[in-house]
């Protein structure tokens, strides 16, 4: 599992023509509709991605990633509409607004063994979304932050910045998940009182990449915020968090580019059950069941692993064989 | 005076919720999301018994609640169980659970509140204060219903067997305590005191759909302040929480009370993670 998280010839390939494709696939088929749908699925690829590079990587499951979102999302809001600031400001701003939040909950929860990390994100991300209720005369309550200004008024323009801030997230984390870094982060899920032993400061390592991940989180939660012109508590909202972890899920947890595909594949299909409305939510933890037992390394990842095992095989130059590649962000 | 009551009666609320979500995580180390949904499914099957059927309240209570634990030993048997061996498992199961829950409860009733009915309808007068008899009968339902699962788990056979899990599960095995079926009986306990106290709770608090979440952080924040796996230290830091809430609502402002749990949780685990009965070993 975890080689797939390396950066071979063929995955990076593979990777930046699924992008290609995923930029020119609305000029093809037209359609502001499809922008729409694409932009918000590659700004839950920044999340998915985001929360696998912590938690997929140490086994720290996050169920509270939704706090990072929602707190870069109202960063974008407060300084955007309540401050009057430009909107590029929101996004380094949310980026270090959740990167503080990640120190907070991370350095008492993360020094534990048990299950404290878990619960404390997600009790945080309930609390925060109460939060938002309560003090509704700053935060507009059920309402939420209206007119925000978008960063990019061409929708197809800003598709394609977000598609690119998702190539380079996904690339950066990837990077590192297969740095010295990553492998320490994986060394913590294998067994984390060996690595104590060999004197690397877990604690240390795990609170960084927390805070790795929620800048990441912060900063999708901006482009959102951005993308939708509005930011409403229902962003902390913990169903917002089970829906990138069914993402990760699906894609194959602890492989940073399986969770992008997820991602993808999940936005594209709830799309499809549009019709449905009421049911999505319903069918997203159904399906996360259904995979925890069936499934448990996802169905993205592996997917790619025989392909890519085939295309090996087949020939060596295997990396130019683009339309069949395709399938790594699709399948 | 209103802050003594008022408080005993959140606090008794929660340590209904709390020792139901210890009880299992001593004995069985399953960490149940699911618990807030077994509060909420009390409360609903409340309403529907009584409002939609039309049974009196006393036997719908009793129907709910039954029907409560029978749905979470169905859950622990066939979703929890097969994924005990790891804990990232059940939180994820647990907390699916919870959502399919949510969103059944949802797609039946929608978002709007539901009137659960009281028990008691009277307002009763202590020491200058009216207080509503329903919140009094809380209090005392949750007394009685804490106490005997304590003289349960002191006395009993059964009780002891529950001790022992919880002490060492390997051991208690090889001495031939069939720990599979204590935990189903641990897991019908713990969703039926979550029930009763939904059911109880339901009259005064807001019944929809998502109401399981704060009971959730609630119950987690006496756990880790009280000692994960500690009965008589979540009920101490059930009280401590409901009234320390109970204060900030009067002396400060209702808005700052969500905030005492979590700031209690995150104080808690920089300071004395093992909490007040914690054991050292949980780490």
């Amino acid at each position: 599992m975890a080689a797939l998280g390396s950066l071979d010839k063929l995955s990076s390939t593979a990777g930046l023509v699924s992008l290609v494709l995923l930029a020119i696939l609305p000029v093809l088929a037209g359609g502001s509709y499809l922008v729409g749908v694409l932009t918000v699925a590659a700004i839950y690829g920044i999340w998915a991605v985001s929360w696998d590079f912590m938690s997929g990587l140490t086994g720290r499951e996050n169920f509270g990633h939704s706090l990072f979102i929602g707190v870069g999302a109202y960063a974008a809001g407060f300084l955007n509409v309540q401050m009057g600031l430009g909107p590029w400001w929101s996004l380094p701003a949310s980026m270090v607004l959740a990167m503080f939040f990640g120190l907070l909950l991370g350095f008492p929860t993360l020094r534990l063994k048990g299950p404290y990390f878990a619960l404390a994100m997600l009790s945080a991300a309930v609390i925060m979304q109460r939060l938002m209720l309560i003090f509704w005369e700053y935060t507009g309550g059920e309402e939420g932050i209206q007119d925000i200004t978008p960063l990019i008024r061409n929708h197809l323009h800003y598709y394609w910045f977000v598609l690119g801030v998702l190539g380079l997230t996904t690339w950066l984390l990837a990077w590192l998940a297969r740095s010295r870094w990553g492998l320490i982060l994986r060394a913590i899920k294998g067994d984390e009182a060996t690595c104590m032993a060999a004197g690397l400061p877990i604690t240390t390592y795990k609170i960084i990449s927390l805070i790795i991940s929620a800048a990441f989180a912060g900063l999708g939660g901006a482009l959102y915020a951005h993308y939708q012109l509005q930011v409403s508590p229902q962003l902390f909202a913990v169903v917002t968090s089970i829906t990138i972890i069914t993402m990760v899920y699906v894609g194959g947890i602890g492989t940073i580019f399986g969770p992008v595909g997820g991602a993808l594949l999940l936005t594209m299909m709830t799309e499809g059950l549009r019709n449905f409305g009421e049911w999505r939510l319903m069918i997203y933890s159904v399906l996360l069941i259904l995979i925890l037992f069936f499934l448990p390394n996802g169905v993205v990842a592996p997917v790619w692993k025989k392909i890519r095992a085939k295309l090996s095989s087949h020939a060596r130059s295997a990396g130019t064989q683009a339309p069949i590649d395709k399938a790594a962000g699709e399948v | 005076m209103e802050i003594l009551i008022y408080g005993a009666v959140t606090s008794a609320i929660y340590a209904m919720l709390a020792v139901g979500f210890t009880l299992i995580f001593g004995v069985a180390r399953v960490l149940n999301l699911a618990h807030g949904s077994f509060y909420a499914l009390g409360a609903y099957g409340a309403y529907v018994l009584t409002s939609v059927v039309g049974l009196p309240l006393w036997l719908a209570a009793i129907l709910a609640v039954a029907g409560v634990s029978l749905f979470g030993v169905l859950v622990e048997k066939i979703l929890i169980r097969p994924l005990r061996y790891s804990q990232l498992g059940v939180l994820m199961i647990t907390l699916a659970i919870a959502l399919v829950v949510e969103q059944t409860l949802f797609l039946t009733f929608g978002s709007e509140y539901r009137n659960v009915p009281a028990f008691v309808d009277t307002k009763i007068n202590i020491g200058g204060v009216d207080v509503a008899g329903q919140r009094l009968l809380t209090l005392v339902v949750a007394g009685v219903s804490i106490s005997l699962l304590y003289l349960f788990i002191q006395r009993t056979r059964l009780g002891s067997a529950i001790l022992a899990i919880s002490q060492d599960a390997d051991a208690a095995k090889y001495m031939g305590i069939p720990s599979d079926r204590i935990f189903s009986l641990v897991m019908a306990i713990s969703a039926a005191l979550a029930a009763l106290a939904g059911i109880l709770a339901g009259p005064f608090l807001s019944v929809q759909p998502s109401m399981h979440l704060l009971p959730i952080v609630k119950a987690f924040a006496i756990v880790v302040v009280g000692g994960l796996g500690s009965i008589p230290g979540s009920i101490l830091a059930a009280f401590m929480l409901g009234y320390a809430e109970t204060i900030v609502a009067y002396e400060i402002s209702t808005s700052w009370t969500e905030i005492v749990s979590v700031l209690a949780t995150l104080l808690m685990l920089v300071f004395r993670p093992a909490g007040i009965f914690g054991k050292r070993t949980a780490f």
